[in-house]
């Protein structure tokens, strides 16, 4: 694909994804057939601050998890009042990871 | 990376580990008869209000001093996780010693059966009409 497209890519969408794999989505772009682009440049990801903030707010309800696509995390949090507490706490931590890691996820099916 | 299987079989079997604590604490609590002010959850601290799943260690204390219709009161949600805590150590144990991922497969299949709207909306309104609940009894 065209290096200046795969740049406008990069540059829009870079904040939704790890540091460390930005350079290897853009290898993997450049190399993706032209007929993807459409595709690609409709993709939604998830904001990591948005799901800190959901965190923050009712992770105690495991919400963040139900967002970010976590459905099982999220009912065992549900179910056991943010995991005592605790596990709701270490996720106000973990939670922008994962949903960058879920964006990694999403582009990934369409990379294959 | 999606979650494989040793990281889910070592959170779930760390989350059983301390509900098991969690429980014995609690009952040794009962026991002595001492006064039980410990309360974790977050909601409650800062709002003074129940969450949906307040009052399923007491509603599992129930079960263990064998009255089930007192536990139905203080919260169905703790039948449900007194399954899940007996259960889901079962069934590692099972999938460890044979080599299989059958609780894998049936977790990301029940993932997929929640997801579900037929099953998400009824789900979803259960846990708010116990939350509701909750809230009634001043739990």
């Amino acid at each position: 694909m065209d290096a200046q497209k795969v740049d406008m890519f990069i540059m829009t969408n870079g904040k939704y994804f790890e540091s460390h794999q930005v350079a290897q989505i853009r290898d993997s772009l450049i190399n993706l057939d032209n007929s993807k682009w459409s595709v690609i440049q409709t993709l939604q990801f998830k904001d990591p601050t948005i799901s800190l903030i959901v965190s923050l707010l009712a992770g105690t309800l495991g919400i963040d998890r139900f967002m970010i696509g976590d459905t099982g995390l999220g009912v065992g949090k549900l179910l056991t009042c943010g995991g005592l507490g605790v596990w709701a706490v270490i996720d106000w931590f973990l939670i922008m990871g994962a949903t960058r890691e879920k964006n990694m996820e999403k582009l990934q099916q369409l990379l294959v | 990376m999606p979650l494989s299987r040793n990281k889910l079989y070592i959170l779930l079997t760390v989350s059983c580990i301390v509900g098991y604590i969690w429980i014995f604490i609690n009952y040794t609590i009962l026991i002595n008869n001492s006064s039980n002010d410990i309360g974790v959850c977050i909601i409650k601290h800062v709002t003074n209000i129940p969450c949906p799943s307040c009052g399923s260690t007491r509603s599992i204390l129930s079960i263990l001093k064998g009255n089930l219709s007192e536990s139905l009161y203080w919260n169905p949600i703790g039948m449900i996780l007194l399954l899940i805590i007996i259960i889901v150590p079962i069934w590692i144990a099972f999938d460890y010693f044979f080599h299989k991922d059958s609780l894998l497969r049936f977790y990301k299949k029940s993932e997929k059966v929640l997801r579900q709207k037929k099953v998400a909306i009824p789900a979803i309104l259960f846990i708010l009409a116990n939350w509701i609940w909750n809230i009634y009894k001043g739990l």
